[in-house]
């Protein structure tokens, strides 16, 4: 927005400060807008690609997932955005369930998988984000440890109360990581309720957001704890020594997802984003831009580093429509198992 | 207001514009209680009871009756007692020291700096300072102490971090008060024979009670709404229940529970306020009588005590000045711990992809300011000089979203103006509202206790020369309580610079606030940039108060000066 044009917004919103009956709805509709679930540093640069490649500037405000979520539930009547960019499956699947997106399927959802993208064409895959053990070095080191291979590593009481991961109430990290146990445990509740309430006693505290431990581990604050990939490795570029491992029974993997809001002022627009960012336009910038997502775009090949890292690892998929049928009912049980078993 | 007011609002012979003006005013304030604070609320009860059309207690009764729901109202109310009574304790102390321990100049002025960071800090900055310096790694317990197997979350850490960032207040709200009382009283019952501490005890405490009482019903109401602190410290084991309440809403997208957990914290807040009301009302405080009262020379404390005063204020000030330098140095390094290159990075960040949200904010604050000072004094006077039908609601009224936790007010604000034809999201309006009726108690409160100190005398005198109800406030009131003006011209500034619990829901697309933004950065492991927004903050606000303090110094004629605001 060019400073005139945001001075005589200014103007207009004085006046409407001045009198707060008048209800002026002088919103101007040059360009998108977009919760972005992505971190800025994430979604700047992409987004200013995107209106290098079109001309569409977008408008965006980061929130984390479950917050953008109720967002855009209570702005249902009177949607602000138009697009909600960025972040875990889980998120657009429970999104679906409440009616806030409108279908659109981009042109590039023929080349992907099925767990990339929406049956009714509500989302669609931008990226993959599978989760990872991140450890302090020289925690490991002190406590003579190797970087943990198992989940059951995680049981050792040098752990005890060193632990930081994130609370499945706000998080979409911490949801994945509760299916994936759920799913190495082959779905057997009660394994993997007593495998958590075991964990729970080496958790120091559970974050409000999937990053939210990572300083305090790279501090050395925090031992260690279980981190989308993507934050670990941000956390490693920041200069703090950290260990990325996984654990060898296998861990899920969240795809990252766009999707159209319903009752869109700049349909138009938004879709032509949405096209963008499902294609290799937009993802093959990630590696460049070294943002540690893998694309999901199978015409775009992963970064080198990346897929070095990931060689090990034992990735399993997670059902969505399973995961988003039973969301509700297991994030309730953790809550009354496991969060408040303290 | 109903004519049958009249006979106390409007005083003899006030039958004239005066009154009019008086009626008027009377009603747009009302309207905008009404619109602004009892309707959101309204909205919200509506949302938690409310099911389809029918009145559903289902949830509400189950909600009770958790035990972890009533786990986390327990840790709630001792965590707000421990830091209502500890941060008054403090405060009390700072206040004493400035004003009776004959401090330097240089070291007044040290003192009201550091008590003065806290106050005007974004949220999180005491608590990341905490992160950075207790626990299995913290500078202070590990390298400097050696100590590896402590843990900074829980109680202890979240109650210190509160006392500290909440303490000022109470400071600000007791050094007026010190301020005003005559040491004559003092004098007065040190030529009875009475010691020092015999003086304190019987003639200046008994003073204070007033002051005491505010202090800690504002630190309680501070700790009981805080999410940011417990966010970050509570850890896994100190649920409370604004971060439950929080984490409900922003994670379970259930609104109605948590509604109504937050709704559970109105029951302490409320008790606090009547507690307080009994306690103050029906004793006098007057000490400004309109006479002239000569100051005292002879000192208030024994060398003894200065020492121990001026000690402990010395130690808590280290403290505080120790945790905005490491944040200082958290904002010109690479990254805290992992790589200490010096850099201005982070102020190149805020500057540019952060100047929106800057030029956002201040533009807030600043159109907030007059309005939420104005809305202070106004209220203040009505409630504490006047009486007419309705004053004890719109004390009540004028209080609660204060009261309310910030995530309630936030949400309840979001469903209130989401929709025609009050569709207000996503204005700057919503957000001068929020912080005018959500900050503006401050200023009540200071200006109900100030006046519980001047003589109604002065207004009889004032009436009796014929002048009316406004002329009175205008020419004689105004002039006593412009300190509690400018203090809640102060309090408004400050927190709309800083506050985050309730706006987190009613920033937008097209305004946001640099608290948001530090918040992100924090979750994003950018810890540069969220340092650097709060250096940022920090600076403005203090170059903002020190105007406010340059202003009210001008305009204050040495005979009139009650007090100061202590910042």
């Amino acid at each position: 927005m060019t400073k005139a044009a945001k001075l005589q917004r200014r103007g207009v919103l004085l006046g409407a400060v001045a009198s707060p009956f008048v209800i002026g709805s002088a919103r101007a509709a040059d360009s998108l807008k977009a919760y972005s679930i992505w971190p800025e540093n994430y979604a700047r640069p992409m987004l200013e690609a995107f209106e290098k490649a079109t001309g569409i500037h977008v408008n965006f405000i980061r929130f984390s997932s479950g917050e953008a979520l109720a967002r855009l539930i209570a702005e249902k009547g009177n949607p602000q955005v138009d697009v909600l960019f960025g972040g875990p499956v889980e998120t657009f699947t429970a999104g679906e369930d409440q009616g806030i997106f409108d279908a659109y399927t981009p042109p590039s959802a023929a080349d992907l998988p099925g767990r990339f993208k929406s049956t009714k064409g509500m989302w669609t895959a931008i990226a993959d984000d599978p989760l990872v053990f991140m450890t302090n070095t020289a925690f490991l080191k002190d406590h003579g440890l190797k970087p943990p291979t198992s989940w059951n590593d995680l049981l050792n009481p040098a752990y005890k109360d060193m632990l930081q991961m994130a609370d499945a109430r706000t998080s979409g990290t911490a949801v994945t990581r509760i299916f994936s146990i759920l799913q190495v445990n082959n779905r057997n509740e009660d394994a993997a309720f007593g495998y958590m309430k075991k964990l729970r006693k080496n958790v120091q505290a559970y974050t409000k957001s999937g990053g939210g431990g990572t300083v305090p581990v790279g501090l050395g604050q925090a031992g260690g704890g279980i981190f989308f990939i993507v934050d670990a490795l941000f956390t490693r570029q920041k200069g703090y020594n950290v260990e990325i491992s996984f654990p060898k029974e296998g861990i899920g993997s969240a795809a990252e997802c766009i999707g159209l809001v319903k009752g869109s002022k700049n349909t138009a627009a938004a879709k032509k984003l949405i096209d963008w960012a499902t294609s290799p336009a937009m993802q093959s910038l990630l590696a460049p831009a070294k943002i540690n997502f893998l694309p999901a775009n199978p015409k775009v090949a992963a970064d080198p580093n990346l897929a070095a890292i990931l060689k090990s690892a034992n990735i399993i998929a997670i059902d969505d429509k399973w995961a988003g049928e039973n969301r509700k009912r297991i994030v309730d049980r953790w809550v009354a198992e496991v969060l408040n078993a303290g | 207001m109903p004519a049958d007011a009249a006979p106390a609002f409007a005083t003899p012979g006030a039958l004239g514009p005066g009154r009019l003006i008086g009626a008027g005013g009377m009603l747009g304030l009302w309207l905008l209680l009404l619109l602004f604070i009892v309707y959101p609320l309204a909205m919200l009860l509506v949302r938690a009871f409310y099911d389809g059309g029918h009145l559903a207690l289902g949830p509400l009764l189950s909600t009770i009756e958790s035990p972890n729901n009533l786990r986390a109202l327990r840790n709630s109310l001792l965590l707000a007692l421990l830091v209502g009574v500890a941060g008054t304790v403090i405060g009390l102390v700072f206040a004493f020291t400035a004003e009776r321990a004959n401090l330097g100049r240089r070291a007044g002025r040290l003192i009201d700096f550091a008590t003065l960071l806290p106050l005007i800090s974004p949220p999180f900055t005491t608590s990341i300072a905490f992160v950075f310096s207790f626990g299995p790694r913290g500078l202070i317990t590990y390298d400097l102490f050696g100590i590896g197997n402590i843990q900074v979350y829980g109680l202890t850490s979240t109650f210190a971090a509160e006392t500290i960032t909440y303490f000022p207040i109470a400071y600000l709200a007791l050094r007026p008060m010190l301020a005003s009382i005559s040491s004559s009283f003092e004098e007065a019952s040190f030529s009875l024979g009475g010691s020092r501490w015999h003086a304190f005890r019987t003639v200046t405490l008994p003073l204070i009670i007033p002051a005491l009482a505010n202090a800690f019903l504002l630190l309680f109401g501070c700790s009981l709404a805080d999410f940011a602190t417990p966010l970050i410290l509570a850890g896994s084991d100190f649920p409370v229940l604004p971060t439950e309440a929080y984490l409900q809403i922003t994670g379970m997208f259930d609104l109605r529970s948590g509604a109504i957990l937050s709704l559970l914290l109105l029951v302490p807040a409320g008790l606090v306020y009547y507690v307080q009301d009994r306690f103050v009302a029906g004793r006098s405080y007057v000490t400004v009588t309109g006479k002239a009262a000569t100051a005292s020379r002879r000192d208030a404390v024994s060398p003894m005590a200065r020492i121990v005063l001026v000690l402990a204020c010395i130690l808590m000030t280290t403290v505080i000045l120790y945790f905005y330098a490491l944040l200082f140095y958290a904002s010109i390094v690479m990254a805290f711990g992992a790589n200490s290159t010096l850099t201005l990075q982070h102020y190149r960040v805020i500057f540019t992809e952060g100047l929106p949200a800057i030029e956002d904010t201040l533009f807030i604050a600043l159109i907030g300011m007059p309005l939420g000072g104005l809305y202070g004094i106004v209220v203040g006077y009505l409630v504490g000089r006047t009486r007419f039908t309705g004053r004890k609601a719109m004390e009540v009224i004028s209080m609660l979203n204060y009261a309310l936790p910030g995530t309630i007010v936030g949400i309840a604000y979001l469903l209130a103006f989401n929709d025609k034809p009050l569709a207000l999201t996503g204005t700057a309006t919503i957000l001068i509202a929020c912080y005018v009726f959500r900050y503006s108690p401050t200023g009540i409160r200071t200006t109900i206790a100030l006046l519980q100190q001047i003589d109604r005398s002065m207004e009889e005198a004032s009436a009796s020369l014929g002048a009316n109800t406004v002329t009175t406030f205008r020419r004689v009131m105004l002039p006593l309580i412009l300190p509690a003006f400018f203090a809640g011209l102060g309090v408004v500034f400050i927190r709309s610079m800083t506050a985050i619990s309730a706006t987190i829901f009613l920033v937008s697309i097209n305004w946001t606030l640099i608290t948001v933004k530090i918040l992100e950065n924090m979750t994003e492991v950018a810890l540069g940039p969220a340092a650097a927004f709060s250096v940022f903050v920090i600076v403005v606000v203090l170059v903002v108060t020190g105007l406010l303090n340059l202003a009210l110094k001008r305009l204050t004629a040495p005979s009139l000066r009650v007090s100061r605001i202590g910042t």
